[in-house]
């Protein structure tokens, strides 16, 4: 069996994906670190950690691509693909009638237009600034004490969602303070706060065409409350399961088994004291 | 990707344009010291003819502003004048030339002169009309406004025209007053026939990028030919510029060379270039090997490639039709979708980079349509980035390179499938890729 890894190494997660080929392509493993302040180490423990979850030797993977904004940080990779391509190419893997990724990220939103074999056909993404991102989530729930994981189910029990009016990362902070000062329930908060995010990555998505097929990528996509707003936004259903979370990484992985091609060479996989690569 | 160095070209183009735009300097510090007249003008549709009949020196904020940006002088400049009040989100050609004014820094270190007229030639920008009333109110000059109509038709209107024209005339009478030189008509003309042939020149280098591949960049290598073209147009200096640039970039041509060992990717830029990170965004383009065949940029002080020159017989009928129809900036924006079709269809180009200017709405403003015109009605790929011109504190190098990389990525993929069509093949592809009969009819370009 032929094995190739991807490595995304994200701004909050390093995500790390073996495919192996024999016959067809199937997902070995995966597995999640946080990326810390060290992203090369991020990038080789992601990397021998979903080793482990495969059962498979890191010497014995043929081939590495990494993605994600650390992926020139990754010594033993043997290329980099934005993250772009790679998001596009997992989602048609995991399902194959996607035409639109919704990728939300930490630091980062974008909507792809894809093709019918998972080619990029175009994309937009945020700008510079965290409106609408993961960050902006991340600090609703510090300003209300609630756990990140929590918020999404919370934000279901929404009755009355209050109307948050900025998208602003930071001011976002005063406005559910005084929301919460006038009595509102930290539920109805968190409707408002997801409906807002929602509606901005949608106003973003329009910008490419969304076509029907629409699957969700990237660490929000965990979030049961994002989906659902962005459902009600979009009056339509998502494609979204707890492997599209690691879209990006899987993307890369079968961009590895592709390029790795006839010249297969074993034993790719190097400590980082070694020189880079590529 | 591997980083491919960009490889522009280095000949005596370059060393004579650096002469050139050295020698500009001179004269403008000459100028200070009681040599020949200033008069300072805007890039866009400029009047420079009408100077060199008075054997007045050009003094334009926007080549300085860019010269401090390019030397990554800008930021100083640009906080001086916040500090004083400018807006952060005010054109930042604007804060660093006043803040540069304010704070006595020069782009080459010489000194600039005090112009003897603050002639705002306002063509297509409304900035330029407050821009050049701050300048003239900081260094105590007087101003003159020539107000250009906006081109709304396809075709410029006989009245527009003898508006301009009148105007034109007014200013001949304020600049002998101010400069105490009388006009000459025959170094107007001379003028005039020198830029005819420079615009000619010009013009024929930008047709060498319709070759496959090209031997120039449209965008970056342009650039750099824009300052002589722009400072030296109507003189005989450069007139034997760009007929020895025509020359160097022909027998290049004949030779087969281009940019790059190999051309991968053929664009249109469309949008000024973030000139704080001049050199790190052509090396985006360089690690994909892709090259500009052509750019809108290097329209805003004319556009000739398509047939205008300037006409010694009618020289201020020719200077109005100049200002008013043969520059980017004043035309209509369906025009400029027009313009940006032409060059995917003749210069043959697999697609289009959209550079959004935060600070200038100008050229910024409707660039998302633009971007949704293109890949959607037209089907040709199109990518769209943002930065500015001159503040270095809206370019995020990471970001950027990561669209970059993935247009091209997917560029590439397309073409491993035999699904990316280049020029007019591209456009032909897009399934009910044409403009309604309606626009048609107000697009139609202007020979
Ligand atoms: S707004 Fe744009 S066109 Fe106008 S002066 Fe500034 S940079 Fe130039």
């Amino acid at each position: 069996m032929r094995v190739a890894a991807g490595v995304d190494v994200g701004s909050t997660q390093t995500k790390a994906v073996i495919v192996g080929e024999d016959g067809g392509v199937r997902m070995l493993g995966r597995a999640l670190v946080d990326t810390g302040a060290n992203v090369q180490r991020a990038a080789e423990n992601g990397f021998l950690e979903a080793c482990r979850e495969s059962g498979v030797e890191p010497e014995s993977v043929g081939f590495v691509v990494g993605t994600g904004y650390g992926r020139y940080k990754i010594t033993f990779g043997n290329t980099q693909m934005t993250e772009i391509s790679c998001h596009a190419r997992g989602a048609h893997f995991l399902f194959p009638s996607t035409r639109t990724v919704i990728d939300m990220g930490g630091q980062d939103s974008k909507a792809i237009s894809v093709g019918e074999h998972g080619e990029v056909l175009d994309f937009v993404m945020n700008d510079k600034c965290a409106a609408g991102t993961g960050r902006f989530l991340a600090n609703a729930a510090e300003v209300l004490g609630i756990g990140l994981d929590e918020i999404g189910p919370l934000s279901l029990r929404a009755r009355h969602p209050v109307k948050i009016t900025t998208v602003c990362t930071v001011f976002v902070e005063s406005d559910i303070l005084s929301y919460l000062a006038q009595g509102k329930k930290p539920e109805d908060v968190l409707g408002g706060v997801h409906l807002a995010i929602a509606r901005r990555t949608v106003s973003l998505a329009r910008r490419v065409p969304i076509d029907p097929g629409i699957t969700m990528t990237g660490g929000v996509s965990r979030n049961t409350g994002m989906v659902k707003a962005l459902e009600e936004v979009l009056g339509t259903k998502l494609q979204v399961n707890s492997d599209a979370h690691f879209a990006g990484a899987l993307g890369a992985a079968l961009f590895a088994i592709e390029k790795m091609g006839e010249s297969f060479e074993s034993g790719i996989w190097r400590p980082s004291n070694a020189t880079p690569r590529g | 990707m591997g980083e491919t160095q960009a490889s522009e070209y280095r000949s005596d183009i370059h060393r004579q344009q650096r002469d050139l735009m050295l020698r500009w300097y001179q004269r403008l510090e000459e100028s200070a010291h009681g040599g020949p007249p200033a008069v300072s003008l805007m890039i866009s549709g400029n009047c420079v003819e009408l100077l060199e009949a008075f054997g007045a020196v050009p003094l334009y904020p926007e080549v300085n502003a860019l010269q401090l940006a390019i030397r990554h002088q800008s930021l100083d400049p640009i906080l001086a004048a916040e500090e004083m009040g400018y807006a952060a989100d005010n054109c930042a050609y604007v804060k660093a030339d006043i803040g540069a004014m304010i704070k006595g820094i020069t782009p080459a270190g010489t000194e600039l002169p005090v112009p003897k007229l603050v002639l705002c030639n306002f063509v297509g920008c409304n900035t330029y009309v407050k821009w050049f009333e701050h300048a003239a109110e900081f260094q105590n000059a007087p101003l003159a406004m020539l107000d250009v109509p906006f081109l709304r038709t396809a075709e410029p209107r006989a009245e527009d025209v003898a508006y301009i024209v009148c105007q034109l005339k007014e200013i001949v009478k304020q600049l002998e007053e101010l400069t105490g030189r009388r006009f000459d008509y025959d170094r107007f003309r001379e003028a005039m026939r020198c830029s005819a042939r420079v615009e000619e020149a010009w013009s024929r280098i930008k047709h060498l990028a319709r070759r496959t591949p090209t031997p120039f960049d449209a965008y970056f290598d342009a650039i750099t030919l824009m300052g002589p073209l722009y400072v030296y147009r109507g003189s005989p200096e450069g007139v034997a510029f760009f007929e020895l640039a025509l020359r160097e970039l022909e027998e290049k041509a004949a030779r087969g060379e281009g940019i790059y060992d190999q051309e991968r990717f053929r664009v249109v830029m469309e949008g000024p270039p973030p000139y704080p990170f001049f050199r790190t965004f052509r090396d985006m383009f360089a690690a994909w090997k892709a090259t500009a065949v052509a750019s809108t940029y290097s329209t805003v002080g004319g556009l000739w490639e398509f047939g205008f020159r300037h006409d010694p017989d009618h020289p201020f009928e020719s200077l109005a039709m100049h200002m008013l129809a043969h520059n980017v900036t004043n035309r209509n924006y369906l025009q400029r979708y027009d313009q940006i079709r032409r060059y995917i269809e003749e210069w043959d180009a697999d697609g289009v980079v959209i550079h959004f200017v935060k600070s200038c709405r100008l050229f910024s403003a409707g660039q998302g349509d633009m971007r949704g015109y293109f890949t959607q009605q037209l089907g040709v790929p199109t990518l769209y980035v943002e930065s500015d011109l001159e503040d270095p504190r809206y370019f995020s190098e990471a970001q950027i390179k990561n669209r970059m990389d993935a247009f091209f990525e997917a560029l590439e993929h397309a073409r491993s499938t035999g699904t990316l069509h280049r020029g007019a093949a591209a456009i032909r592809h897009a399934p009910g890729g044409e403009i309604a009969p309606a626009a048609a009819d107000r697009l139609k370009i202007l020979q």
